[in-house]
Formats: C-alpha cells, sequence, structure tokens
C-alpha cells in the first residue's frame, strides 16, 4: 500500500475537494440568464429533490456499508425507516420521525 | 426599524424555523464526518479545514479512504467531484428562483446548498410556503442554521473523535431527516415514479467507479418522473411559480 496522502498533497486534495464542491454548487446559479436549460426541463427539475433523496437513501438502507443488497425484514435500517415512514403517515412532526426511526433502529440492532 | 428590514428578518427567522426540527440529523451527521475524517487518518486541523473549505459530507466521506489508502491525487478529486455532481442538478433547479439576486449572493447560495437545505428549499416553494418576498433572507436563514449546526458538531466530532460512539449508528439520524424530508412529498404519481426508478438505478449502478450511480440515478429518476408527468408540468413555470 502506499503512504498516506499527507502535507502538500492534503492541501492540494483538499483544495480540489473544495473547488469541486463550490464549482458543482454554483455552477447554473452563477452562469444566470446566460446558461439556461430549456423550461420544460427546469419544471422537470422540480423532481430533483424526491429522485435524488431516493437514491440517496435507498441504497444507504439497503445496502449499508457492502455492495450485497440486504432486503430482509430483520434489517435495522429498514425497520428504521419503517418506523419513520409509519410515524410520517400520521403526523408532519419531525423531530417524533427521527425519534421513533432511532427507537426502532436502536432496538432492532440490540434485540435481532 | 423600517418595515423593509423587518421583513427581511420575519423571513429570516422563517428560514430558522423551517429547519428547526431537522436539526438532530445535521448535527447527527456533522459529528460523524468529524470523527470519520479523523479515525481515516487526518490531523485535527487539516480535518477542521477540510470541514470548513469542502462542506459536502458525502464527498469528504468519498474521498477518505482514497487519502488513507495513497491514491492519485486526481483520483481523488475526481471522485469528490462526481459525488458532486448532483449539486449541478440543484444548482439549474435553484437558478429561477435567484436569478435577480446580485453574483455574490447567488454565490453564496451555491455554496451554502446541501441536499437538505436545497430540498427544504424546493419542497416549500411547491407547498407555497415560502415568503412571498426576501426568500433569500429565508434561504439564508435555513443555510446559516445547518451550516452553525454541522461545522459545530463536525469540530465537536473532530476534537473528541475517541469519545464519540461510532458504533451505536447516529448517522442513521441524517439519512431519517432525509426521509423525514422527501416522505410527504410521495404522493403524486411521477414523484414516486421518480423515487423508484431513481432508487433501482442507484442499487444497480452502486458499484460503478467514481460514485457515478448516484448521478445516473437522479437523472433517470428525473426523467421518469417527467415521463409519468406527461409533460404536464410545462403548464406552469417555476419562473412564476410563487411570485405574487
Amino acid at each position: 500500500m502506499n503512504d498516506p496522502v499527507s502535507g502538500i498533497a492534503l492541501a492540494i486534495v483538499i483544495v480540489g475537494l473544495a473547488l469541486s464542491t463550490f464549482v458543482t454548487r454554483t455552477s447554473f446559479l452563477l452562469a444566470g440568464a446566460r446558461l439556461r436549460l430549456g423550461h420544460r426541463i427546469e419544471v422537470a427539475l422540480r423532481y430533483a429533490p424526491v429522485c435524488t433523496l431516493s437514491a440517496i437513501i435507498v441504497p444507504d438502507v439497503l445496502m449499508h456499508g457492502s455492495q450485497a443488497l440486504d432486503v430482509s425484514p430483520l434489517n435495522p435500517r429498514l425497520i428504521g425507516v419503517a418506523a419513520a415512514a409509519l410515524w410520517l403517515c400520521f403526523s408532519r412532526n419531525i423531530l417524533g420521525c427521527l425519534a421513533s426511526g432511532m427507537l426502532a433502529y436502536s432496538l432492532a440492532r440490540v434485540l435481532l | 426599524m423600517n418595515p423593509a428590514r423587518a421583513e427581511r428578518r420575519a423571513a429570516l427567522r422563517a428560514g430558522q424555523r423551517a429547519i428547526l426540527q431537522s436539526l438532530p440529523g445535521a448535527a447527527a451527521w456533522g459529528l460523524v464526518s468529524g470523527v470519520a475524517m479523523v479515525k481515516g487518518g487526518l490531523s485535527p486541523p487539516w480535518a477542521a479545514m477540510m470541514s470548513l473549505l469542502v462542506y459536502a459530507g458525502s464527498a469528504q466521506l468519498a474521498a477518505l479512504p482514497l487519502i488513507a489508502t495513497g491514491m492519485p491525487l486526481w483520483v481523488i478529486v475526481a471522485t469528490g467531484l462526481i459525488t458532486n455532481l448532483r449539486f449541478v442538478i440543484y444548482s439549474a433547479a435553484l437558478r429561477p428562483y435567484f436569478a435577480d439576486q446580485s453574483l455574490r449572493k447567488r454565490a453564496a447560495i451555491g455554496f451554502f446548498m446541501t441536499d437538505f437545505t436545497f430540498t427544504l428549499f424546493m419542497r416549500s416553494a411547491q407547498e407555497g410556503t415560502l415568503p412571498d418576498r426576501h426568500r433569500d433572507a429565508w434561504f439564508a436563514g435555513v443555510c446559516s442554521t445547518n451550516w452553525t449546526t454541522w461545522q459545530v458538531c463536525a469540530m465537536t466530532g473532530i476534537v473528541a473523535a475517541s469519545y464519540v460512539p461510532t458504533q451505536w449508528g447516529l448517522e442513521f439520524t441524517g439519512t431519517l431527516a432525509l426521509v423525514a424530508l422527501v416522505g410527504p412529498a410521495l404522493i403524486t404519481r411521477p414523484a414516486i415514479a421518480g423515487a423508484v426508478v431513481a432508487a433501482v438505478v442507484a442499487l444497480l449502478a452502486h458499484g460503478m467507479p467514481y460514485r457515478l450511480g448516484l448521478f445516473c440515478a437522479a437523472i433517470a429518476g428525473i426523467a421518469a418522473a417527467t415521463l409519468a408527468d406527461g409533460w404536464r408540468g410545462a403548464a406552469q413555470s417555476p419562473d412564476t411559480a410563487g411570485t405574487p
């Protein structure tokens, strides 16, 4: 194995990562009117949050820390998300959603 | 205080209130990122600098194992860049709402935009709970609260890395906060279609190099939602939606 990145190299990595975040986040915002996607695409982007978060959440729940799919009903993360979703059916209180999800997840990890 | 300033302050406060209940998610995720950086081999000053400059949890966590194994610099930065590609989509989605702001303000809006603050903004815009004016102040309230919580917790994690119980799975709170944010939106057919397609593509593409899977999944999901919508949404423009 190679040596861990350190010193000047680490500074370059951090600046590079910072630039990658800044450039992607500000891209269209800074381009303003000069760089506009079509009208239909801007309408379609209303679905960006639900799609991206689904693409973040589902792999985190179903294949956490591995390459294998874990769809067993005993998967603690699945149990946690199910409890949180059930809470959301009855209440919009987010604190309660987080608490019920963490409680179910922790209980499942301890008990199962 | 003059009325215009009072109105801006009210918008800022409304933004702070909007994110308040979700802060445990940002706090837990920030704390875990701080711990992960130190346990991943960064010394505390470097970890703090990374947190302050990069401010992108998923890109930081993606880069850590590559740094630890001494991968070439361009591979590390490319992985971060591709992990961050979804922000280009977010930036394009926010553009119409902030087109009339100054360049400096748009740069700030971009810098402080995260998965969470972006989704909260879009959700509030669609639910009509954004203030009619001073959306920038509202978003500043959301983002400053999120940033402060995240950084304070990241610094705590960096300093107290060996005392934070990582085996408790605290970072799952961050995932649950995203669930709470996006769950209520899953009531229309296009939203459900988009979420399902994005999830399937994300699972199938999980092994793709440089974390390309997330970006591909987002694009596929948006395409699916739009198809399910039958382009009906074209009647309404994001440029006019929500403006007084």
